[in-house]
């Protein structure tokens, strides 16, 4: 079963909150406002740190990083879902401020989620390792913050380790950020100290939300998920109006209209209200059983009165690393469609569509924001569903300019590429690349991105050991390994973050992987024409490892288009015989025969050669075909 | 699946009787033996083993006998004396154990009675005293004729001792002998294996078997359970497997085994199974029983027997055990050991007789070969010339033998799989 939001994790739902209500917080009193910050500089315990403060959950049932509920994301130490709590936060000037805090992801792939919470802010708490400075994802989602005009709250975090260097940082906010030295708190999350100031802090600078209450209601979803029982569960955050519980609403763009089951907030165990006024951020159990009737970024408003136009939305989230996730088990392919169902009503980023493949069976073609993002689904799927899954080397989306005036088409599948004769030119997606790195670390990261096809940009000081590097890259390079490279060529000290700036025409050609002269089509790429001879050359020599001695000689080529760039010859079987058969013993004899033939059975036909799953499995998992 | 009452069982033809102590363990030897204190000098369990040998044979001739209830039944065709090293086994031991045979099971006059030695000094035995306890074929366990190879097996006699060991033999006039030899050694070449063969001819054997070294693991097979007919393979012994094993080859193992078949059907030893060579009224009568399918009995620990149809039994490898149930402590009944067993389905019936015919050199007639569940897996072969149809038989192609399992294991029913299969989903 999928997941159901944190309802599994809090020990005792409601009872330390019970007696506070805070409907009656006046709309002057709420702040709105995201925590954001690199992975690992400490966001989820400061989050953890304001719902002690606030007895939003007591000690003794805190479990570490409340906020990140997924298993997945405990293990990764990463928050992959934003989630939005509300916190009653009794200030120094003695009056109790209703603070919503909506946490935010911090990894790379996940900075359209970030931006949709922000839009849902007023102000940012804006995290910095103090060991570590500023992040390239950190510089990311403060331009992203700014942009959307909120007032950023910066803290400096873990000033309690050996390696804190709080000057070295304050001087990078400055020089990097304009953010003057005065407004900055010192703060360790891990020990508490200066939490309470973030509080005051997001009090005193942050805006209460506009929106007029007597307003027609208009509310925007920034986030949902998918209960068994509740149908869709809308995240909403009022901008107008009032929502009141058992409501008739409508979704504005899908039109759907559905009483409300339940309305209320998490704290963060979630807690019915009887209504929510502007600048309010809570959850509305839909019954909807689908999430496209209630798609993130549409706006609820009443049925009854309805407003006249909806809230601006968000652009769908645009996947940009594909690749065919199929089932280990051909028998498990319905199981695994019901489970990309489940999880897309959780995570509206993923989409994925049936495709075949003569070696891998049938499975699922499925976008993703990026390389982590692909294992996390991945993971989650096997974890949370109980499938045994492989996935095809990730690749990009091509956009292909057909002959003769017919159009573009995007390509996400190599083996969906048009024939030469039928295309003009393959594009591919560039991305600036962003990147924070020790000084002495230029050399050799400048050395990676040229590797990577990368032209350089920029290069800026952001103190006098750190710089940030800037190139435009193919994201074709960047999802192969150069996160990982970049991790090992700076020792973990860069950190990356990259954007979209469009496609440009490549070089670019399809590999084929021939054996037996029958393409195989889950190995095909599409490569750069420099790339093609040393994938080509790395593919069919894996192959020939993997593929056992068939009847007859097998060779095994790559090509692109009719020309045979690598190949490798794996000679016919000479000998397969049990000579021994002694004292009787036909059992044992009979039993290794029968586990042959189990192994032929599962092995798959390309053309008249059995080829183990295996060894599909092995080369895709090798993942360095490109 | 249709079981004929035990008592129309077809009584057995052979007898295998398995002696599980060596001097020492070879370190590619996977059947039931114990070496060394156990197997010589005072605390050996030899002279203890032969009395629960004496009291099992007696046990299961009982029990056959209560099965064909009273009706006569043919003596036996063939008793067969393996190890292990039987002839650690003394002339009067040996002789007892013959005549406790033919007394409860019966031997005909013609029957073959083979004993494996030992080419050592020390465990080759009294050929001589053997041979007049009605013993009348010899298999020398020869392996090797070059001593580095020898070494690289872990066995202790050479070239010269097999040379010696042949003689006696003759000397003792035994009707036929026979050598088994080893190939896909680590560390072999096609030369050494065709001085080895050269040097074998030049012994004037009656019979030659020679089997690719198989370093396989019984454990991982699950054959060395509590009910299992294999002992755990010891850490040296796989270690030393692990390290050899890359020595091996399949392109030079074809090559040695198209060689073998060469140098010995030259010389007057036809091949009459996949790697078995001998001369006209020298093949071995008791591995034949194997191989079409007929009833034997076995006795000790590790060995097999078949009921003719559905039914193959085996004792397991424990000599403790074996010891403690046959001879137990006083005042206490004899009881036959513990051990594990199959029934074989009749699909599966029809595959084996297919593969263990197809082992022969004669194949297996067209109405075995059109029975639907192993023709298509023969028309595969056909297909891929592995297999010939001469005139009312189909046999393997001489590329075939070195590719028989490929035949072979196309030929077994899916039954198994499937329902080993709906377990896990």
């Amino acid at each position: 079963m999928a997941r159901l939001g944190w309802y599994q994790r809090v020990a005792e739902p409601s009872s330390v909150y019970s007696g506070r209500p805070m409907a009656s917080i006046p709309q002057t009193r709420l702040r709105d406002f995201s925590i954001i910050a690199h992975v690992d500089h400490g966001k989820s315990t400061l989050a953890d740190r304001f719902l002690e403060l606030t007895h939003a959950i007591d000690a003794r049932q805190m479990t570490s990083q409340v906020l990140d509920s997924m298993d997945l994301e405990r293990e990764k130490g990463i928050t992959i879902k934003a989630r939005a709590v509300r916190l009653a936060y009794v200030a120094a000037d003695g009056l109790t401020y209703g603070l919503n805090l909506i946490d935010t992801p911090g990894h790379v792939d996940f900075s359209y989620e970030v931006s949709r919470s922000l839009q849902a802010c007023e102000g940012a708490v804006l995290v910095i390792d103090a060991a570590q400075g500023i992040e390239a994802q950190t510089l990311a989602n403060v331009h992203l913050a700014l942009a959307q005009g909120l007032v950023i709250v910066p803290v400096i975090n873990k000033i309690d380790l050996p390696s804190a260097q709080p000057d070295l940082v304050l001087e990078e906010l400055e020089n990097v950020l304009a953010i003057p030295r005065d407004e900055v708190i010192l703060v360790s999350a891990k020990e508490g100290t200066n939490v309470e100031q973030v509080l005051e802090a997001v009090v005193q600078r942050v805006p209460a939300p506009g929106g007029d209450p007597a307003a027609p209601l208009q509310g925007l979803i920034f986030d949902s998920h998918y209960d068994v029982y509740k149908g869709v569960v809308a995240y909403v955050r009022i901008a107008s109006g009032r929502l009141h519980e058992h409501e008739s609403i409508r979704v504005m763009a899908s039109g759907a209209e559905v009483e409300i089951l339940e309305l209320g907030v998490f704290r963060p165990q979630p807690s019915p209200v009887g209504e929510l006024g502007p600048g309010e951020v809570g959850y509305v159990a839909t019954g909807l059983k689908s999430v496209r009737d209630c798609q993130v970024g549409d706006t609820l408003t009443s049925a009854a009165r309805p407003a006249a136009s909806p809230l601006p939305g968000y652009e769908p989230a645009k996947p940009l690393v594909f690749a065919g996730i199929y089932p280990l088990r051909g028998e498990d392919y319905g199981e695994l469609r019901e489970a990309l169902d489940k999880l897309h009503l959780n995570d509206a980023s993923i989409s994925f569509q049936a495709e075949s493949s003569v070696a891998l069976g049938f499975g699922f073609r499925c976008g993703f924001l990026g390389l982590l993002h692909m294992e996390i689904i991945q993971e989650r799927l096997e974890r949370e569903f109980a499938l045994d899954l492989i996935a095809s080397a990730p690749s990009v989306a091509y956009r292909v300019t057909l002959a003769n005036g017919r159009g573009e088409i995007d390509v996400d599948n190599p083996s969906r590429l048009p024939e030469p004769n039928d295309r003009e030119v393959i594009a591919e997606p560039w991305v600036r690349a962003s990147i924070i790195t020790p000084s002495q670390y230029i050399g050799t990261l400048i050395e990676l991105a040229t590797n990577s096809r990368g032209t350089f940009e920029g290069m800026e000081y952001l103190d006098v050991q750190r710089v940030l590097l800037t190139f435009q890259v193919p994201l074709a390079e960047m999802i192969v390994d150069f996160y990982d490279q970049l991790k090992s060529r700076s020792q973990g000290y860069a950190s990356l973050d990259y954007e979209a700036i469009g496609y440009r025409p490549g070089e670019l050609v399809k590999l084929d992987v021939l054996v037996a002269g029958e393409p195989v089509d889950a190995l095909s790429l599409i490569v750069h024409r420099d790339r093609a001879a040393a994938a080509g050359r790395s593919l069919v020599e894996k192959l020939k490892q993997l593929i056992p001695r068939q009847m007859f000689e097998v060779p095994i080529q790559a090509a692109v288009g009719s020309h045979v760039i690598a190949r490798e010859t794996i000679r016919a079987m000479r000998k397969n015989v049990l000579a021994k058969c002694y004292g009787g013993d036909i059992t044992r004899k009979r039993k290794l025969l029968e586990k042959q033939r189990e192994g032929k059975q599962r092995m798959k036909r390309v053309g008249s050669v059995e080829i183990p799953q295996e060894a599909f499995l092995a080369v895709l998992r090798s993942g360095e075909a490109s | 699946m249709d079981h004929l009452p035990a008592a129309l069982m077809p009584p057995p033809v052979a007898l295998y009787i398995h002696v599980p102590f060596c001097i020492s363990i070879c370190p590619y030897c996977d059947f039931v033996v114990y070496a060394g204190r156990e197997a010589r000098g005072e605390r050996s369990r030899l002279t203890a083993f032969l009395a629960a040998l004496h009291v099992e044979l007696d046990l299961r001739a009982d029990l056959l006998a209560a099965q064909n209830a009273g009706q006569p039944r043919p003596p036996l065709r063939s008793v067969y004396l393996g190890g292990g090293t039987p002839s650690l086994l003394s002339a009067p031991q040996v002789t007892d154990l013959l005549d406790h045979v033919a007394r409860r099971y019966g031997l005909a006059a013609d029957a073959e009675v083979t004993i494996e030695v030992n080419p050592g000094p020390a465990d080759r035995g009294d050929l001589r005293g053997y041979r007049a306890a009605g013993v009348g074929r010899v298999s020398i366990g020869v392996q090797s004729l070059q001593a580095s190879e020898l070494r690289t097996l872990g066995r202790r006699h050479s070239a010269a001792d097999v040379a010696a060991t042949v003689d006696l033999a003759r000397a003792a006039a035994f009707d036929s002998v026979s050598i088994d030899l080893l190939y896909d050694i680590p560390g072999q070449t096609l030369e050494t294996w065709s001085a080895t063969l050269h040097m074998a001819l030049g012994l004037a054997v009656d019979h030659v078997s020679a089997y690719a070294l198989a370093l396989d693991d019984p454990a991982a097979e699950g054959l060395t359970g509590i009910l299992g007919d294999h002992r755990p393979v010891r850490a040296g012994a796989r270690a030393w497997r692990d390290r050899v094993r890359p020595g091996q080859d399949e392109d030079r193992a074809a090559e040695m085994y198209e060689l073998a078949s060469d140098r010995l059907e030259g010389a007057g030893l036809a091949g009459y199974e996949l790697s078995n060579w001998a001369r006209a009224g020298h093949e071995g009568r008791h591995n034949l029983v194997y191989w079409q399918r007929e009833p034997y009995a076995g006795l000790g620990p590790g060995a097999h027997a078949f009921d003719g149809a559905g039914r193959r039994t085996w004792t397991a490898a424990s000599l403790a055990d074996y010891l403690g149930v046959l001879t137990p402590a006083h005042r206490v009944a004899a009881s036959l050991p513990v051990g594990g067993g199959e029934l074989i389905d009749d699909s599966t019936a029809v595959a084996e007789a297919a593969i263990l015919g197809l082992r022969l050199r004669q194949g297996i007639p067209v109405e075995l070969a059109r029975h639907p569940g192993v023709s298509a897996g023969l028309a595969w072969g056909m297909s891929h010339g592995l297999l010939e149809r001469v005139v009312t038989r189909v046999r393997l192609t001489p590329r075939g033998r070195l590719l028989a399992d490929e035949v072979f294991a196309r030929l077994l029913p899916a039954g198994a799989t499937a329902s080993r299969r709906e377990a896990a989903a």
